[in-house]
């Protein structure tokens, strides 16, 4: 048996075995490796960043479930901590069922630490189903899409709602998208059709189809999977915040460390085929 | 270790699940049925909770507002599909559904994905101001125009067209890239968060 033979003959337990040790070993001893912040979401974190403590509320939805949670549950608590910390006002809501039930954990980690009061600071609308009709609707009248909020209680007995009346009373939307429906929907309905500026952090698998909206100008900025989350953290890091919650960067070197056996484990593949494509 | 029983039996469920790197097996057989059943019925309820309720027996049932026995018969009408005397009524559903969807997506879609994705790929004057840009957007010009020659199947690939079509083979090929890399991304991504749980939450050796 020759070496192509042999490298085409490992059994795939074993290189299940060396990634599950590149990833575990980086969780439990830290590496510490430079996460640079990308332009795509250096710019999405400048644009909140400009936004001032008096500006419109941010209206952020949760357009994914648990499957995602990883990538873009990291993503939903730093932004809360970011926009609450800046002392502006929070909108959320979900397209996805489950996405309400993200949304409501994270608000009640992050805004009772902050003292942050409900139906001030923030309020919590929750699912609404009809991804279209909902975002078509929240440019004509909120109230008439979410007369009340998760908890029943109407939206013109809060402060922070009562006088809402459409994306013009929105500093701009943040939707952390798993899918459909999702940033491609606020971009439809939303950003063309109302010219609300839209942000969005995706799954690391739909980043490459984000992209092109970027490019473009209708995206505001992009965070791009759990590297995204990561960049956001830091960003917020280096601009001072007190971020409640880091998971995106503590799970940075087991993904560095995990690409890294990927690409080996690819070169020693194309090794191996090359050297038997030789031999026949 | 964690105290808590509903962690243990995730973390049971997250080995069974990942037992089937190993090789098909009971456990594995066992948590994906489980996941499945509970998943529909869980969906089930959420629908209920969410959707019908809120938007169809609240306004007709409590707050009597009758005129919306119409979208109920709309979404009953969908059931003669089991029926198959009645089946042929269920186009007055689909076709409500199509004329509604088109009406609103295609407009949309027309404007998102066309217009402004074509507004992105023109070349203005601005865009030169920086050279990066330029040579950047140069680049997204070459590519779209190359990738839709490659997708032109009325003429031979020949002459001029062959270059062309070759350039757009190469953008097409890192477009996949890309996607394939940022595949690899997700999935390690989710890896990471079932060890994150699995050595945190269970085992509390991270914190």
């Amino acid at each position: 048996m020759n070496l192509g033979e042999r490298i085409s003959k490992i059994p795939r337990q074993i290189i299940y075995l060396f990634m599950a040790a590149a990833i575990v070993f980086p969780l439990i001893v830290p590496i510490g490796m430079p996460i640079n912040v990308m332009p795509q979401t250096k710019k999405l974190v400048d644009k909140i960043e400009a936004l001032p403590p008096d500006s419109k509320p941010v209206l952020i939805s949760c357009d994914f479930d648990p499957q995602s949670m990883p990538e873009l549950y990291p993503m939903l608590q730093a932004a809360l901590n970011h926009l609450l910390s800046k002392n502006i006002k929070v909108l959320v809501m979900a397209l996805w069922p489950q996405g309400a039930g993200m949304g409501e954990m994270a608000l009640g980690e992050i805004a009772p630490v902050l003292n942050k009061k409900y139906g001030e600071d923030y309020v919590f609308l929750g699912y609404k189903a009809g991804a279209a009709a909902v975002i078509l609707g929240l440019g004509d009248k909120i109230v008439n899409v979410f007369p009340a909020d998760y908890y029943n209680k109407p939206l013109a007995s809060f402060p922070l709602t009562e006088s809402l009346t459409n994306y013009n009373d929105l500093s701009m939307v943040l939707t952390l998208s798993a899918g459909t429906p999702g940033y491609r929907e606020w971009l439809a309905y939303g950003q063309s059709k109302f010219g609300v500026p839209v942000g969005a952090g995706v799954t690391a698998v739909s980043a490459a189809d984000a992209y092109p909206y970027l490019g473009s100008g209708q995206l505001i900025g992009l965070f791009a999977g759990m590297k995204g989350a990561a960049e956001y953290e830091t960003a917020l890091i280096k601009g001072g915040y007190k971020l409640l919650f880091h998971q995106a960067i503590k799970a940075m070197d087991a993904q560095s460390l995990g690409h890294l056996f990927i690409m080996i484990f690819i070169i020693i593949g194309n090794v191996g085929f090359f050297i038997m494509r030789r031999k026949k | 270790m964690s105290g808590s029983l509903w962690v243990w039996l995730s973390a049971f469920l997250t080995l069974c699940i990942f037992s089937f790197l190993y090789k098909d097996n009971p456990f594995y057989r066992f948590a994906e049925h489980l996941f499945v059943g509970t998943s529909a019925g869980y969906l089930i309820a959420l629908s209920w909770h969410n959707t019908v309720y809120p938007n169809l027996y609240v306004p007709l049932i409590k707050e009597h507002q009758y005129l919306y026995i119409l979208p109920l018969m709309l979404g009953l009408i969908y059931l003669t599909r089991f029926i198959p005397k009645f089946s042929n009524l269920i186009r007055i559903p689909i076709a409500f559904l199509l004329g509604w969807g088109s009406g609103v997506v295609i407009p949309a879609e027309i404007q998102t994905d066309v217009i402004k994705q074509i507004q992105g790929t023109l070349l203005t004057r601005g865009m030169f101001t920086r050279w990066d840009n330029a040579l950047w957007s140069l680049i997204i010009l070459i590519g779209v125009i190359a990738t839709l020659v490659y997708f032109f199947f009325s003429r031979e690939r020949k002459g001029v067209l062959k270059p062309i079509s070759s350039v757009g083979v190469i953008f097409i090929m890192l477009g996949f890239g890309a996607s394939f890399g940022y595949t690899v991304m997700a999935r390690i991504s989710l890896l990471i968060g079932r060890l994150q749980f699995l050595l945190g939450d269970w085992l509390h050796l991270i914190k």
